[in-house]
């Protein structure tokens, strides 16, 4: 407690009673979080059996891991889906969103109108109700494969593939085009947030910047890339990083499932806590590793 | 001003640049309201039209039947139904405001007492959103035991106090709308920790507080019991109305139904909250 001795008395008094305002909080934490923080991680370094007295665990090492890795047969390719997917969602969802933003940005009748309409998604998207649309006929029926006897009756919303069938174009153009196309739902309603971030972004560019960039000639192509972008740097970083939690936390993607399936059905807490330890340990290099090579590549160049 | 409708004349200088624009607005926002009408629309479909095949997107005879039909089902229920949504409202309410009470406390002194153990609990604040529950579950199971609020409704309630995102969002709020000359000033004139918090910081975030709100409100309302609450009459509504949903073909017309009222309480608070939210979020992307 160095730092409060050293302090003049007022100061000190405030300090004590801050981390009374803390303590509700702090105890909650440790309790719901942390400890069982701790707990998960020793579970994935051992394994994990269950008496008439609780839980017993014998230290195993690495061979959890081991065994994840090299002798599950779904966890290694679950987790280069993930990242697959991860890699093809991102990139659209980031420009998506930028391009929705700077339309909204500037002033037309309505705008507020949109800009609530966009944050929808996440409202429903965190609550029950995706349980229910997720697990209902509606997504379903817009993420389901065609041809599924179990689809076809759910009904697909807007049937894309029929579409194109009678169209005539070729089935191998039209399936990826339909797997886009069924996408689209998914990804726009991830860019609520990302939406709000780059909104804030915009308006925090200085206009005096602009103004500058069009009496020296610039075309709009020009003043995108070399105001706007570079001005955007921070809100960028934030977006990847929302996007890349966002996702990697969301139940929904291949992982995540077979962790729960292993927790909840095969009831082997070490495996599921080492694939889940292993998944988060992954997405956490990547997130350092954007940060590192954004602010080498770009943020330094930019300032 | 003046500036700002400059540009906006810039902006709007080519009639066709801004019909493609407000094209792309309004295909986008199909988008993102399309679900939404479909799980409205399908909720009023006979059954012979929500087995159709091809399916079909619109109801030609629209009826209330769906509808009609959740009293019957839910009828022959162990526990009589009004149990459940008093649970669901205690449950909501209880959660929300402890979340809220809790969170805003922490936030306060995370943004005005600056040195080392506050930095550090914000940076494990930070980590910790990028947590999923289902790390946690089993060794969070284990502590409901050893504090022995299984089967209560404890262990909907407590668990809340461990929310981070709540803290998150009210700390960034604070650091833009609350300016450090004001806390001093009413500390000169005399005024101490508590009256400061309630007449200074509480009113000055309240659009964080709403906002934070709103998603503890998603949040609460869809929580279910899970693994720790055995008693029937402990249950709050998702779990009842799960069983309706996952009861087969023949029943999703009312499961359609059951999923449009439970979407009406969000979308409500969202209504009430809604202007604040989106001021609340812009600072969440404020670096600190």
């Amino acid at each position: 407690m160095k730092f409060l001795q050293r302090r003049p008395s007022v100061e000190r008094k405030k300090n004590r009673n801050g981390f009374l305002f803390c303590l509700p909080w702090c105890i909650g934490f440790l309790l719901f979080f942390f400890i069982p923080l701790i707990q998960s991680i020793a579970f994935s370094f051992s394994k994990v059996s269950v008496t008439t007295s609780g839980f017993e665990l014998d230290f195993v090492g690495l061979e959890n891991y081991y065994y994840i890795l090299f002798q599950s047969p779904e966890y290694v390719d679950n987790l280069l889906d993930t990242l697959t997917t991860f890699g093809q969602q991102i990139p659209i969802i980031f420009v998506l969103s930028l391009i929705i933003a700077m339309i909204l940005n500037s002033k037309f009748k309505g705008r507020t109108f949109f800009r609530s309409l966009y944050f929808i998604p996440v409202i429903i998207a965190t609550g029950v109700v995706m349980r229910y649309l997720s697990g209902s006929v509606a997504l379903q029926s817009m993420q389901g494969s065609a041809g599924d006897l179990e689809t076809a009756y759910t009904g697909t919303m807007v049937n894309f593939q029929q579409f194109f069938e009678q169209m005539g174009i070729p089935e191998s153009v039209s399936s990826m085009v339909f797997r886009y196309v069924n996408d689209i739902f998914n990804l726009i309603w991830q860019c609520g947030v990302h939406i709000i971030l780059f909104i804030s972004g915009l308006q925090a560019i200085p206009q005096s910047l602009y103004e500058v960039s069009k009496v020296e000639g610039a075309t709009k192509w020009e003043e995108f890339w070399f105001v706007t972008i570079p001005c955007l740097g921070n809100t960028i970083v934030l977006v990847i990083v929302y996007s890349v939690i966002e996702f990697c936390v969301s139940t929904g993607n291949a992982v995540i499932q077979q962790a729960y399936t292993v927790l909840q059905k095969q009831q082997i807490y070490h495996i599921s806590a080492a694939m889940l330890w292993l998944y988060f340990l992954i997405v956490a290099c990547m997130i350092g590793l954007i940060f590192y090579l954004f602010n080498r590549l770009c943020l330094k160049k930019w300032q | 001003m003046k500036k700002r409708s400059a540009q906006y004349k810039r902006f709007t200088r080519s009639r066709f640049g801004n019909f493609v624009y407000f094209l792309f607005l309004i295909a986008a926002g199909l988008f993102t309201v399309l679900p939404l009408v479909y799980s409205v629309v399908t909720s009023f479909k006979p059954l012979d039209e929500l087995l159709a095949f091809p399916p079909r997107f619109f109801v030609v005879r629209p009826n209330w039947k769906n509808y009609t039909a959740l009293p019957d089902l839910l009828s022959n229920l162990e526990v009589p139904f009004i149990r459940y949504v008093f649970n669901q409202l205690f449950v909501t309410f209880a959660v929300v405001g402890l979340q809220l009470i809790v969170s805003v406390m922490a936030a306060f002194v995370l943004c005005q007492v600056k040195n080392k153990v506050t930095k550090a609990l914000f940076l494990i604040i930070q980590f910790a959103l990028l947590y999923n529950g289902t790390t946690l579950a089993v060794p969070q199971y284990l502590i409901y035991c050893n504090i022995g609020i299984i089967d209560t409704y404890w262990v909907y309630i407590l668990p809340g106090l461990a929310s981070t995102m709540g803290i998150f969002l009210i700390k960034q709020n604070m650091e833009a709308s609350i300016p450090p000359v004001l806390i001093e000033a009413a500390r000169i004139d005399g005024a101490g920790v508590w009256r400061i918090f309630t007449s200074i910081v509480l009113p000055l975030s309240k659009p964080a507080l709403l906002t934070w709100t709103l998603f503890s409100f998603q949040n609460a309302w869809a929580i279910q019991s899970g693994n720790s609450i055995f008693s029937e009459s402990l249950k709050t509504l998702p779990s009842v109305m799960g069983s309706i949903t996952s009861s087969g073909i023949s029943r999703s017309g009312s499961a359609m139904a059951v999923t449009v009222l439970m979407m009406i309480p969000p979308i409500l608070v969202y209504l009430i909250t809604q202007s604040n939210v989106l001021e609340t979020m812009s600072h969440a992307g404020i670096k600190d």
